[in-house]
């Protein structure tokens, strides 16, 4: 028996209840969900555990790290707001959106739930970078007369005043989300909070003066200062909340439903680390609706008569670069980001941190000049057609990515340099941008690899290891990553090293060379990695 | 119900800059099946979205049922979309999800057939225990199909309901449209099979550079 409304419809409750007495949930669901949730907290307790003992008062901190941190928190912040506009924020699963929306079933009860989850999410979220914030500026702040420890109130406040703020704006971005304009003005203003919290937090690593001033603020923060905070930040929740609970009832079906469609394959994607489908999706979503002036097609180095066509085939990613000014920007922007969190995490500017995001950020450029690569290697017709061989086509399609890992390693370490986290003295300070530009084709056989990638496949029984099956997309993947890891290798030790040499030079334009040479030669021979 | 079950006056349908249809003018009776037709990109799965109030014209009127597209529960009781891309709760079984339609659309006043009924007609038979992830292409095509008339409606909007069907399937599925307009159903469909829309008596209609080509086709296709 259905419990139905006061109307006769059936309520939503007793809808999901039948659903949920029917659905047969593997057991190896539950496992998965509980590992990913126990990998993220044993991942994240190690990364935040040297900022989290700041709150005890422990250990000499530099007024630039806590300024550096503070604004990393607060650019958290807005980049979380930015990716759950991505996602609605309002968004239900694939299933339900299929089968509970278009239906006289009552709107506000069948999106309840998904706002009640959007809120907890943003709230967790918030309340931990609320906490996270205050760890940051730990050293500086002066809870007592004889004491640096930070009291349980102003923790408590900090995480309330967090979560507020956080749930306060993805709300906002849900009464947004039927409307594009202003959904795309929210999206700017968290881009925009992104970019000045960025630029603040470097202002203060490249100027004393400035990151005193503001660490010298921390100390005046009082518990009435954290009440205060924590009640506005509580009251704009309340007011969020209260203006979508009156809007749910009208939510547009057709928005919900393309967004749900969208999170649901996003989330699939990111589950099993698709990095391909995940950009895939980015990509058709930016170049839905638009038209677009077309162009010929430039004439390739007429002195190579052989590469001309390759270059041709090639030349799809640099033009879909030049109409996307946003993605250059902010792969420029991003450049920062090794100096940032090395200096706010850390502290240990020349540590592990700063080495990942080093690597991870090149390959990431990288992949910005494959889209082309990705969208050929399941169906290379035009290519077949233009009478490129693969190896050619390959290569031609490496000068981008390579061009895009070099100028932003370069670009990164030489921010490093300037900020004061890598020595700068004369030579070397022109040592390290040159060892990024020589690690750029390296980068590139990393880029290509992912976009080559085939794409995962759920059922998949995966392969043989000596620590047992390991499905193949796992495996495929940790390869890309190893190949830029060793193309990146000496300019990386150099990184934890602290220190330079012409051999780095040397060492890396070999490393770099030898990685992209070899996948070429050997990414045409085998089928397109898996 | 005075008046057409669907009528579109002067309609454009821009997604960003592109136009995808413009001065559309369409008028369905009561109880009639209209096949839209056209070539691929012509914009036909389009119209169906706006007819379900799934995407706002640029331009133009669209009524449906005597009213606006609402996007309100009276809308949704009036009106089955069958669109592309379906899709499934992964631990229910075929007979669940038909089960389910019925009672997302409680309390059932007006024609529509039970899940046993529409699991023999669909030829589902054999797999109605099954998950919808363990079907062919062919069968989740009858499943979505059939889900459509697990409930009332007065509305049937079917984007290319003949993909993935067999042949002999096309022309029992003409069958069952023409028994749901005999209930006073109406059906408006995109599809490219004009035999498919032969066999369903429907009056075709043609979209062609954005705009209706051919308001009303109909006989023996060429």
């Amino acid at each position: 028996m259905i419990a139905t409304t006061a109307a006769g419809a059936p309520r939503v409750a007793a809808i999901r209840s039948f659903i949920r007495g029917r659905r047969h949930r593997p057991w190896y669901d539950w496992y998965f969900m509980v590992f990913v949730v126990g990998l993220a907290a044993v991942l994240l307790s190690d990364l935040l555990a040297q900022p989290f003992g700041r709150l005890a008062g422990s250990g000499g901190l530099a007024p630039a790290q806590a300024v550096a941190g503070a604004a990393l928190v607060i650019g958290s912040a807005a980049g979380l707001l930015v990716l759950a506009q991505a996602f609605g924020p309002l968004a239900l699963s694939p299933a339900d959106a299929g089968w509970l929306l278009l239906t006289p079933l009552d709107r506000r009860d069948v999106l309840r739930r998904s706002a009640a989850m959007t809120a907890a999410v943003s709230a967790l979220a918030g309340g931990a970078l609320g906490v996270l914030g205050l760890a940051m500026a730990g050293p500086y702040l002066r809870p007592g007369p004889r004491t640096h420890r930070v009291p349980w109130a102003w923790l408590v406040l900090a995480a309330v005043g967090g979560a507020g703020f956080l749930v306060a704006a993805v709300l906002a971005g849900v009464l947004a989300q039927p409307w594009p304009r202003w959904r795309a003005r929210l999206r700017v203003a968290g881009a925009a909070v992104g970019a000045v919290a960025v630029v603040a937090a470097l202002t203060g690593e490249r100027w004393t003066g400035v990151s005193l001033s503001v660490a010298g603020r921390f100390a005046a923060l009082s518990t009435g200062t954290f009440g205060l905070i924590a009640v506005a930040a509580v009251a704009a929740a309340c007011l969020g909340a209260l203006l979508v609970r009156r809007m749910l009832p009208r939510f547009p079906a057709a928005v919900v439903r393309a967004d749900s469609m969208r999170a649901g394959t996003a989330l699939m994607a990111a589950a099993f680390l698709n990095v391909p489908l995940l950009t895939w999706l980015a990509e058709d979503s930016h170049w839905r609706g638009r038209l677009l002036a077309s162009r010929p097609w430039p004439r390739g180095p007429a002195f190579v008569p052989g590469l001309s066509p390759a270059f041709v085939l090639a030349w799809a990613d640099w033009r879909r670069l030049a109409r996307r000014p946003a993605v250059l920007t902010a792969l420029t922007v991003s450049a920062l980001a090794p100096a940032l969190t090395g200096a706010a995490f850390t502290g240990h500017t020349q540590g592990w941190t700063t080495a990942t995001v080093l690597l991870a950020g090149a390959v990431a450029a990288g992949t910005q000049g494959t889209t082309a690569t990705r969208r050929d290697t399941n169906d290379p017709t035009l290519r077949r057609l233009l009478g490129v061989g693969a190896r050619t086509a390959l290569g031609a399609r490496a000068v981008l990515p390579a061009l895009l890992g070099a100028v932003w390693l370069a670009l990164a370490l030489t921010l490093l340099v300037l900020t004061g986290e890598l020595p700068g003295r004369p030579l070397d300070g022109w040592l390290w941008p040159l060892s990024g530009l020589a690690a750029g084709p390296g980068m590139a056989a990393a880029a290509l690899r992912i976009a080559r990638t085939a794409p995962i496949n759920p059922a998949d029984q995966g392969s043989d290891t000596p620590m047992g099956t390991a499905p193949s997309w796992l495996i495929t993947r940790a390869g890309s990553v190893s190949l830029g890891l060793a193309a990146a290798y000496p300019t990386l030790r150099a990184v934890l090293a602290g220190q330079v040499h012409g051999s780095t030079f040397a060492a890396q334009l070999a490393a770099s060379a030898v990685v992209l040479g070899g996948y070429l030669i050997r990414a045409v021979r085998a089928a397109p990695s898996r | 119900m005075a008046g057409p079950a669907v009528a579109v006056r002067g309609m454009r349908v821009a997604y960003g800059s592109l136009v995808v249809l413009e001065h559309v003018e369409l008028t369905v009776a009561d109880g009639e099946i209209v096949a839209v037709t056209g070539i691929n990109g012509a914009g036909k799965s389009t119209l169906l979205f706006c007819l379900a109030g799934l995407h706002r014209p640029a331009a133009g009127t669209v009524t449906v049922l005597g009213a606006p597209p609402r996007d309100d529960a009276a809308f949704w009781r009036a009106v089955a979309l069958v669109a592309d891309q379906p899709t499934w709760y992964p631990g229910l079984t075929v007979r669940e999800h038909l089960e389910l339609v019925r009672l997302t659309h409680e309390p059932v006043n007006g024609w529509c057939l039970w899940a046993d009924e529409l699991i023999d007609t669909f030829g589902l038979a054999v797999r109605a225990d099954a998950v919808p992830l363990d079907l062919s292409s062919g069968q989740r095509q009858r499943l979505s199909l059939a889900a459509a008339l697990a409930r009332p409606s007065r509305l049937l909007l079917l984007d290319e309901p003949e993909q993935s069907l067999d042949p002999g399937f096309r022309q029992e599925l003409a069958g069952l449209l023409l028994e749901y307009t005999g209930h006073g159903g109406t059906v408006v469909m995109a599809t490219h099979d004009l035999d498919f829309a032969a066999a369903a008596n429907a009056r075709r209609m043609l979209i062609a550079d954005g705009r209706v080509a051919a308001p009303g086709l109909a006989g023996p296709n060429p």
